[in-house]
């Protein structure tokens, strides 16, 4: 019986590395495409503040859930 | 109606810990680093066999890259991870386990690696108990980590958490894989890869060790302390998903590039290289997008030492992410490989992108987690000055020994000889290269310890009593995205929606998967063909396994660490084989587990070192190689002719071989009664060559074994013709062409 090896071997991939590198850089485009969409450009504005405040979320509120005060520090 | 809100603190204990945790081990790493510099520019500084420059240089590697930046990225990692999921740490006690259980796995490594215990595999020197450790306070990490998330009150998983996930589940799958072994002994342990599929995994663990280790969690913490210290937005969010997605794409494939010109198939050598030119482009787009953070406040670089250190550490980010591209290019590479251009480029991420990335961000957390202010700003803006020139002094003196070494090696004269025969002459050109490099060193030392003193003075007017800030949040209810109602206008218009997108964003789990697959799937397709296509391994005939005393033999070279300076891979250059003899074939390091092609030369290659010198050489080599060669570098070791060999292990290590698929034949049943043998023969020419006498139950005889054994085998067949004939893990029991180790080569 051959085994996993032997078929492999026997399929010629000569050209495997230009198969693999055609599927992979399809696969990241598609993750990449809506990068690129305008619709998007308010939402990544406030994902990008998102350091600049450790006290207050800034995604995924309703405004009723927002923090009525500003914590206060305590010993 | 008002929100139900959640109160709750950050717990900035555990963020401490690992700060202190980063000083001390910053300081221990780059003391080794700067004992080893002294051993290579004069071997005088080689005190005794525990302190050689074969067991500290991983010693030195193992400690910055894991204690000291391992330590500055937990630093970083906890401190930023809970405030950008506005959560607390899932788990205290998990927290203090992951910090404990790492700072003794440190310690471990700090005493194993000097007895001399190691895999010899580089950044993943350290022996099985220990790897197991290592994987069970990872996935401590993991879980406190996913944990967090899964209690976040943050929707948006801001882009340094994704960073830090590819990190966690990348560095995981790394470790297991490229760590499988069989336990040979308490700290003994055997790769279950050989030769070209040891080598493969190796560097594809190696370089993506760099990347996920060294990189990804560091641009994470670059992505979080730069919008800070420069209290703005970063340049582009765009552009750092942009970064995040390329990297997680590209950087696992691109390991090969480490053995261009070896005895690695030539397709997956080309692939890594074609992968790691690609890789300059996200590189540079995420050194720009940080120094573009910095847009309208590049006056406060000039009074920030903090933002200096940030400036600095994203310029040294784009200076290496150039360099590597440039030297995975196979010609540029004959070129660099083996040589210190390597170690230089290595510093210029280690020292400029790791340890100021380092240095900015505890700059910025210090007055934070100690709450009061920082001791002195101009000891911090001497700390940058100090450690810029020496990394400059560092850099500049060991590109040239690099480039240097590179050339000579490679130069011919007119007559067609090599210009310089004797592998001693390219060393001692060096020599004032790295009397600069100890320079550089010594300079970033001395940097790193104001480093420590300032934060230690700033810890000492802390005050009584930490204030611990109560923050309040909604929890996160379910996600019910925006647009519910269906897309008009088909699949395009639905896929262009991009709803698919946001939603598996803010899905942690879903989007941990999708990392994992790209690391996987990549790995899979580079990997597997060098484990399944035959005809990447050829086997040749003529080559056998090592008897049960070269066996001996080996582990003592992997013990001694000689693998740090000596190659044993030729590769197929006129001027390699002008110098060494036959390049080396695939299907020569069939056995070899775990392989030992080593990645530089600070002395000559060893593939071809068997029958080149009488026994009794190898004996004075060891004991005094200064005596043989009066300007060699090479420590000492005498020792190996007092200590004893260990003939108890040899049976056990012979068996464990076997399981791997090594035929040993007879061995299996007598290997100790063998290795004596071999041993009686070889220390009886030594002694009729007016050597020593009573070396028969040394440890020098096993090493000379070894060496008399390297490379010879391929002379004993067909003149190097590759003969596909048998597997390459050939099952027991053995044809008697596999029984060359019932009769041991004694005497050579």
């Amino acid at each position: 019986m051959k085994s996993l090896a032997d078929v492999v071997g026997a399929s010629g991939l000569s050209g495997y590395a230009i198969v693999a590198l055609v599927l992979f850089v399809f696969a990241f485009l598609l993750i990449l495409i809506p990068l690129v969409a305008p619709s998007r450009d308010a939402e990544f504005e406030a994902d990008g503040r998102l350091p600049l405040d450790d006290l207050t979320p800034i995604t995924g509120r309703t405004p009723s859930a927002q923090p009525t005060a500003r914590p206060q520090p305590h010993a | 109606m008002e929100a139900h809100l959640d109160s709750f603190s950050y717990d900035d204990e555990i963020v401490r810990k690992f700060l202190f945790a980063t000083l001390l081990w910053g300081v221990v790493g780059m003391l080794v680093g700067l004992i080893i510099a002294l051993q290579l520019a004069n071997p005088a500084f080689n005190l005794g066999q525990y302190l050689s420059f074969g067991r500290l240089r991983p010693l030195h590697t193992n400690a910055v890259i894991f204690a000291f930046a391992g330590n500055a990225v937990f630093t970083g990692i906890y401190y930023s991870t809970q405030r950008l999921l506005k959560a607390r740490m899932f788990s205290d006690a998990l927290s203090r386990f992951h910090f404990w259980g790492w700072q003794a796995i440190i310690v471990a490594a700090a005493l194993t690696l000097p007895l001399g215990y190691t895999q010899a595999k580089e950044y993943a020197e350290l022996e099985w108990p220990i790897d197991i450790a290592i994987a069970v306070v990872w996935v401590v990490f993991a879980i406190n980590f996913f944990g967090t998330i899964a209690k976040r009150r943050e929707r948006h998983l801001y882009v340094a958490i994704w960073f830090y996930i590819a990190s966690i589940i990348t560095v995981a799958v790394l470790h297991i894989f490229n760590n499988l072994s069989v336990p040979a002994g308490p700290l003994k342990s055997y790769s279950i890869y050989a030769g070209v599929q040891d080598a493969f995994m190796q560097w594809w663990y190696g370089h993506n060790a760099v990347a996920f280790f060294l990189t990804t969690p560091f641009l994470g913490l670059m992505y979080y302390f730069m919008p800070k210290a420069a209290e703005r937005p970063v340049f582009s969010y765009k552009l750092s998903i942009l970064h995040f997605w390329t990297l997680v794409f590209l950087y696992i494939w691109a390991g090969p590039h480490h053995l261009h010109y070896t005895a690695l198939p030539d397709w997956a050598s080309t692939l890594g290289m074609l992968f790691s030119v690609m890789l300059v482009a996200p590189s540079w787009g995420g050194m720009i997008n940080g120094l573009l953070t910095l847009r309208g406040a590049w006056n406060k670089v000039v009074e920030e030492p903090v933002l200096k250190f940030f400036v600095l550490a994203v310029t040294a980010y784009g200076m290496s992410t150039f360099e590597g591209p440039m030297l995975s290019i196979k010609s540029v590479n004959s070129l660099a490989h083996y040589t210190d251009w390597i170690i230089a480029h290595v510093h210029t991420g280690a020292l400029g992108w790791n340890g100021f990335m380092t240095a900015g961000m505890i700059y910025w957390l210090a007055p934070r987690l100690f709450q009061t202010n920082l001791y002195s700003k101009k000891l911090a803006e001497w700390h940058f000055w100090v450690a810029t020139l020496g990394i400059l002094l560092y850099v500049t003196s060991i590109y040239s020994a690099g480039i240097t070494q590179g050339l000579m090696w490679r130069a011919f004269d007119e007559t067609g000889r090599l210009q310089f025969p004797d592998f001693i002459e390219t060393t001692m050109r060096l020599m004032p290269m790295y009397w600069v490099r100890v320079a550089g060193g010594t300079l970033y030392l001395a940097g790193q310890i104001v480093f420590v003193y300032n934060i230690l003075m700033t810890w000492k007017t802390r005050p009584s009593a930490y204030e611990v800030p109560v923050v309040q949040a909604a929890p996160l209810g379910k996600y019910v995205p925006k647009q519910a109602a269906p897309v008009a206008g088909g699949a395009w218009a639905r896929f262009t929606g991009l709803l698919w997108h946001r939603t598996w964003e803010r899905l942690p789990l879903t989007f941990s998967v999708l990392v994992a697959v790209a690391v996987i799937v990549a790995s899979l397709f580079e990997i597997l063909p060098t484990f399944l296509i035959k005809s990447n391994v050829p086997t040749i005939a003529s080559v056998k396994p090592y008897t049960p005393l070269e066996l001996a033999g080996r582990d003592l070279y992997i013990r001694e660490g000689c693998f740090n300076c000596h190659s044993q891979m030729i590769r197929p250059f006129r001027h390699e084989t002008e110098r060494y003899g036959e390049y080396s074939k695939p299907g020569e390091s069939v056995y070899d587990h775990p392989f030992l092609w080593g990645s530089r030369r600070i002395g000559p290659d060893l593939a071809r070192e068997g029958g080149k010198y009488p026994a009794l050489w190898h004996v004075r080599h060891m004991q005094d190689p200064r005596s043989i060669t009066a300007k060699s570098i090479m420590p000492p070791y005498a020792h190996l002719l007092t200590q004893d060999l260990d003939f108890g292990t040899i049976q056990k290590r012979v068996d464990v071989m076997a399981m791997l698929g090594v035929p040993y034949g007879d061995a299996i049943n007598r290997a100790e009664g063998m290795a004596h043998t071999q041993a009686d023969a070889i220390a009886a020419e030594i002694e009729k060559a007016g050597g020593p006498s009573g070396l028969k139950n040394k440890e020098i005889t096993a090493l000379v074994a070894y060496l008399e054994r390297l490379g010879t085998d391929i002379k004993a067949g067909a003149a190097g013709t590759p003969v596909a004939q048998a597997p390459v893990a050939p099952a027991a029991p053995a044809t008697p062409a596999e029984k060359p180790v019932t009769t041991p080569r004694g005497g050579n």
